[in-house]
């Protein structure tokens, strides 16, 4: 049999923008204040009254060719055999090099326990068989998780008869975080070119 | 694009990853290697007026290099474990092959100098021409450190271990012109007329010779920023961030206008034989490649990446 391959399928035309899977993984993962291994991110397009708003769950993408993996320099962020990419909590010296890395902002310093941490995919809960807390908690079915190598899966089927998107593809670090039916504007890379003359930057400088 | 109709409702962004820390370290370590690289050159060249100068830079070029990564361990959030740098290494990551050249460098660099204090001259000579390569190791691997995370398409150019080098030689220099004017004011007092008069021209040729390289740097600079320009829109908003966002101030005023073309109008131009106007041309030099640091381990991650 192949080799498994964890990955994550989010069909945005189920997707309702409810934030279950933000509060789930809070709550499953003890994720502290100020950060977050998952989020929605919304957009609204139009002007008024032709609006429409639009969502993006967002996480790590466990990459099959991860860029943080590859800059850590302990080996403290490692990509398993089954594709999950892990940070080792005992191993990381916070040099924050990976996250310098990631083209997509998922990690973050636990500013509880000072040490890098990011979505994995509830890997603790994947080994005992059970789903991701947000994959659980998700009230539409908007979120599929599984083996994309096994092709009884639902994952690798609905992969295989749907057009889906991953995020920055040209970044080449081959995301597993799969969408269906995501609108361009909110997977790219609006804040950039709106805020970019914005002091926001500045103000995130922890000094 | 067309942005009236595009609002973020709802986004995380995490905070800045590498803080000034950081670009500290890489100022010192520039520090360091330009200094070593002159102290090297004093030496190879072996002429008895050079001597003075090959031996404080000697004794700069360790210190510089055991302040650096001071900096680097103070912006680990877990200090205490540095040593898994180099217990569980990682050989794609440029930060473990930094890790050992760090170690490395220091040593030899203390060695070198007490060759040079002893009057060894060959052997002096030797460990200069091998510690050169690794100068511009630890100094360009910093360089890598940048441009080989990917997120960031301000860091992420070809361009970006050899604008560190060039910067770093701008920077060593002005440093050594500093310490080589303070010297020739207050402690060289003793030496005929003629010596003293032998000392002030090396160090207006030492000014010169850091003229040279920032116009080696603007080039260098003025060719990353046009291909950043041209790029994709990652890349462009990068170069529009320098240039037109807000860290144009720093980037133009201080590093471009302050930090490069003043010192060079004051080295080349009219005030040439002014050791005063040589001495604000390197403190500004160094204050330039300092803000230079800044805008680019700050600037190339304050561009949101979603
Ligand atoms: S999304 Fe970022 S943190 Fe996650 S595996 Fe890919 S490169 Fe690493
Ligand atoms: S912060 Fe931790 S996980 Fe990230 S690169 Fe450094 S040691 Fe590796
Ligand atoms: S898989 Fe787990 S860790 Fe990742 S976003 Fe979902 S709940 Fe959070």
């Amino acid at each position: 049999m192949a080799k498994k391959r964890y990955a994550m399928l989010i069909d945005m035309r189920r997707c309702i923008g409810c934030h279950a899977c933000t509060v789930a993984c809070k709550a499953e993962n003890a994720v502290p204040l100020e950060v977050n291994a998952t989020w929605l991110k919304i957009i609204e397009k139009g002007k008024y009254p032709d609006t429409r708003r639009y969502f993006l769950p967002r996480m790590c993408n466990n990459c099959t060719d991860a860029i943080c993996a590859r800059n850590c320099p302990t080996q403290a962020t490692y990509k398993r055999d089954d594709g999950i990419v892990v940070v080792d909590q005992h191993r990381c010296i916070g040099c924050k090099y990976c996250i310098a890395s990631c083209p997509y902002d998922v990690r973050f310093i636990n500013p509880l326990k000072n040490i890098v941490q990011k979505c994995y995919f509830c890997v603790h809960r994947v080994e005992s068989g059970l789903v991701p807390a947000c994959v659980e908690s998700c009230p539409t079915r908007a979120m599929i998780f599984g083996d994309k190598n096994d092709s009884k899966s639902e994952i690798a089927q609905m992969l295989a008869t749907n057009a889906t998107e991953v995020l920055k593809q040209e970044m080449e670090t081959d995301p597993q975080v799969f969408y269906i039916d995501a609108d361009e504007t909110v997977m790219s890379n609006v804040e950039k070119k709106i805020n970019y003359r914005a002091e926001s930057s500045l103000i995130k400088l922890r000094l | 694009m067309e942005n009236s109709d595009v609002n973020v409702i709802y986004s995380v962004q995490h905070q800045l990853p590498l803080v000034m820390y950081i670009g500290q370290y890489f100022f010192f370590t520039g520090l360091s290697a330009g200094s070593f690289v002159i102290s090297v050159i004093a030496t190879l060249l072996g002429r008895k007026e050079f001597k003075p100068i090959g031996k404080i830079t000697a004794i700069l070029a360790p210190i510089l290099l055991i302040i650096a990564p001071i900096n680097l361990i103070a912006d680990l959030e877990q200090p205490l474990r540095f040593w898994h740098l180099f217990v569980y290494y990682n050989w794609t990551s440029p930060i473990t092959y930094g890790s050992f050249l760090l170690t490395a460098y220091p040593i030899m660099g203390i060695i070198y100098a007490v060759m040079v204090y002893t009057d060894r001259q060959k052997a002096a000579k030797i460990l200069g021409i091998l510690g050169i390569p690794l100068a511009i190791s630890v100094h360009g691997y910093t360089g890598f450190i940048l441009a080989l995370a990917k997120a960031r398409a301000l860091w992420n150019t070809a361009a970006m271990p050899t604008i560190f080098l060039v910067s770093a030689m701008v920077s060593g220099i002005g440093l050594v012109v500093i310490i080589a004017a303070a010297r020739w004011k207050w402690f060289d007092k003793k030496a005929t007329p003629e010596d003293r008069r032998k000392d002030k021209r090396l160090i207006l040729q030492l000014a010169q010779f850091m003229a040279y390289i920032i116009m080696l740097d603007l080039f260098l600079i003025v060719s990353d920023i046009l291909v950043l320009l041209t790029a994709h829109s990652d890349a462009y908003q990068a170069g529009m961030l320098i240039l037109t966002g807000n860290f144009a101030p720093l980037f133009l005023g201080v590093e471009i206008f302050l930090g490069s073309i003043v010192p060079m109008v004051l080295v080349l131009g009219p005030t040439r034989y002014s050791l005063r106007a040589i001495v604000i041309a390197s403190i500004l030099v160094n204050i330039g490649v300092y803000a230079m640091r800044f805008v680019m381990v700050i600037g190339g991650q304050s561009i949101p990446l979603s």
